[in-house]
């Protein structure tokens, strides 16, 4: 409760690596279709 | 003072939130690594393509005379700031020693060493006073010294890992940093240390391997376009120097220490460490440590996990560039992309420390004067001041960003350059290279996460 109240104090530094967190999803799903593209 | 002097005064004016650069500036590297994946199909770093000055500059700046001038200079300042420290007022901002080391030697000599090279080797008092005694040491020995003992391989670059932690904890952990006398008997232990690992290994093989700022000015000298080859001074490409670095055992090490330092002092700014600090503080004054030792504990456990975190983030990249195959080696793979570090912790360090370089080395004017700070005016600057109106806190952020974002631009076209040469399918090579702009795109927005925390 107490950290949704708070929010303001992470919710930015959360901000800051977004692109990480979105590159690193994007760059986990491609591994797996070449994965399965060098098994087919 | 201190704040202004880091750069760190209030950014109001900013036309869109701090965090939006952190996303501006991934979309610029994967721009980048878009455009170097189409645009930069054969490897280009790999050859320097050094070739010689005109030959009489070459030879001036390379010659006997001023060799010996410069590792003069560099004895007599050595001598200085040992003597300024022990001899002079114990004030951080009126002596000589604390300002020389901390901004001068420290954070100076790396812009210095990225224009014009391997500068720091020509002024390095402890090789300068090394290779002085030994030929000394020839006239009564008429002829040969005894050789010294071969390096040993398994060492590597680990003395200059622990050299350069060491001299972080100094800076950032112990809380008598900025006392003068500290500072003097620092340098004498290290100079102590320095001249026997010399004597057993050799000058060149300690100053080239164990020498903690020998290898670490060394490394930012690769980027320079200017190379010493064979006794000739010439140019060569850009950043080429550094796919030529022979990596080592403990050589990840010393790239860890060099951007967690750096990491860890822009952390210990932002409000969750200082939180985090006084726990830490407590827990060891519960020990039975005093106030300033459990502070001192508890700083160097957030040294220790800056230098694990960077660490860690590099092997986690190397990881995943290993799981795209190629049949490489864990090592390997990290040893062949450690020197794409080099332009990172450079960006660290300017953007972290632009502005302390900027204002505080304007204070060697008046410490020149006064290097004991005892109210000696030696060359009539000693009312000097510092102009802290030179840039505003605005343009520091952009230069930050701009520093952060072109270092890590530099090691993606390092990363994507050797990746060329390595793999033979090039979409493994790109594939590889997806996980070292991960890596790179987590520096960066690390860097200017912690960069935003000074203003936090």
């Amino acid at each position: 409760m107490i950290y949704v109240a708070h929010a303001g104090h992470w919710i930015t530094t959360v901000a800051y690596f977004l692109p990480v967190i979105a590159f690193l999803a994007w760059l986990a799903v491609a591994q797996v279709r070449e994965r399965r593209r060098n098994r087919g | 003072m201190i704040l202004i002097a880091h750069g760190i005064a209030s950014r109001a004016d900013l036309p869109i939130p701090e965090w939006l650069f952190a996303w501006a500036a991934a979309m610029v590297l994967i721009v980048s690594f878009i455009g170097l994946a189409v645009l930069w199909p054969q490897p280009k770093l790999q050859d320097g393509g050094w070739r010689p000055l005109p030959r009489a500059l070459g030879r001036v700046l390379t010659s006997r005379p001023v060799e010996i001038l410069c590792g003069a200079i560099g004895i007599a300042l050595l001598v200085l700031v040992v003597y300024a420290g022990l001899a002079g007022v114990q004030s951080s901002s009126a002596n000589f020693a604390p300002t020389f080391v901390y901004v001068v030697f420290w954070l100076g000599l790396v812009p210095l060493s990225v224009l014009f090279g391997d500068v720091f080797r020509a002024f390095n008092p402890w090789r300068a006073l090394a290779r002085g005694i030994a030929w000394l040491a020839k006239i009564p020995a008429r002829g040969e010294l005894p050789k010294p003992l071969p390096y040993p391989e398994r060492l590597g670059y680990w003395p200059a890992a622990v050299g350069l932690i060491c001299f972080a904890a100094l800076e950032l952990v112990a809380t008598g940093r900025s006392k003068p006398e500290n500072i003097a008997i620092a340098t004498l232990v290290y100079s102590a240390a320095t001249f026997v690992a010399m004597a057993l290994y050799g000058v060149e093989a300690w100053c080239r391997r164990g020498e903690a700022f020998s290898v670490y000015f060394n490394l930012f000298s690769r980027m320079s376009v200017f190379e010493r080859r064979d006794g000739a001074l010439g140019l060569r490409k850009p950043l080429s120097g550094l796919p030529a670095f022979e990596p080592g055992p403990g050589i990840v090490a010393v790239l860890a220490v060099m951007i967690g330092a750096v990491t860890f002092d822009g952390a210990a700014e932002a409000p969750i460490w200082s939180r985090a600090a006084v726990d830490i503080a407590d827990f060891f004054g519960d020990l039975g440590l005093s106030p300033a030792h459990a502070l001192e504990a508890a700083f160097a456990i957030g040294l220790a996990l800056g230098v694990l975190l960077v660490a860690g983030l590099y092997w986690l990249g190397t990881l995943g560039a290993r799981s795209v195959g190629g049949g490489f080696g864990a090592r390997e793979l990290r040893w062949s992309f450690v020197h794409t570090l080099v332009p990172i912790a450079l960006a660290y360090v300017a953007a972290h420390y632009f502005t302390l370089l900027l204002f505080q080395s304007q204070a060697l004017a008046f410490l020149a004067s006064d290097p004991l700070g005892d109210g000696s005016d030696l060359f009539g600057t000693a009312d000097r001041g510092i102009d802290y109106t030179l840039i505003g806190s605005t343009a520091t952020w952009y230069w930050q960003v701009a520093f952060v974002v072109g270092g890590h631009v530099m090691g993606l076209m390092l990363a994507h350059d050797r990746a060329l040469v390595m793999y033979e399918r090039p979409r493994q090579a790109v594939l590889s290279q997806c996980w070292m702009l991960l890596v790179m795109v987590l520096f960066t927005c690390l860097a200017l996460w912690l960069l935003s925390q000074a203003n936090a």
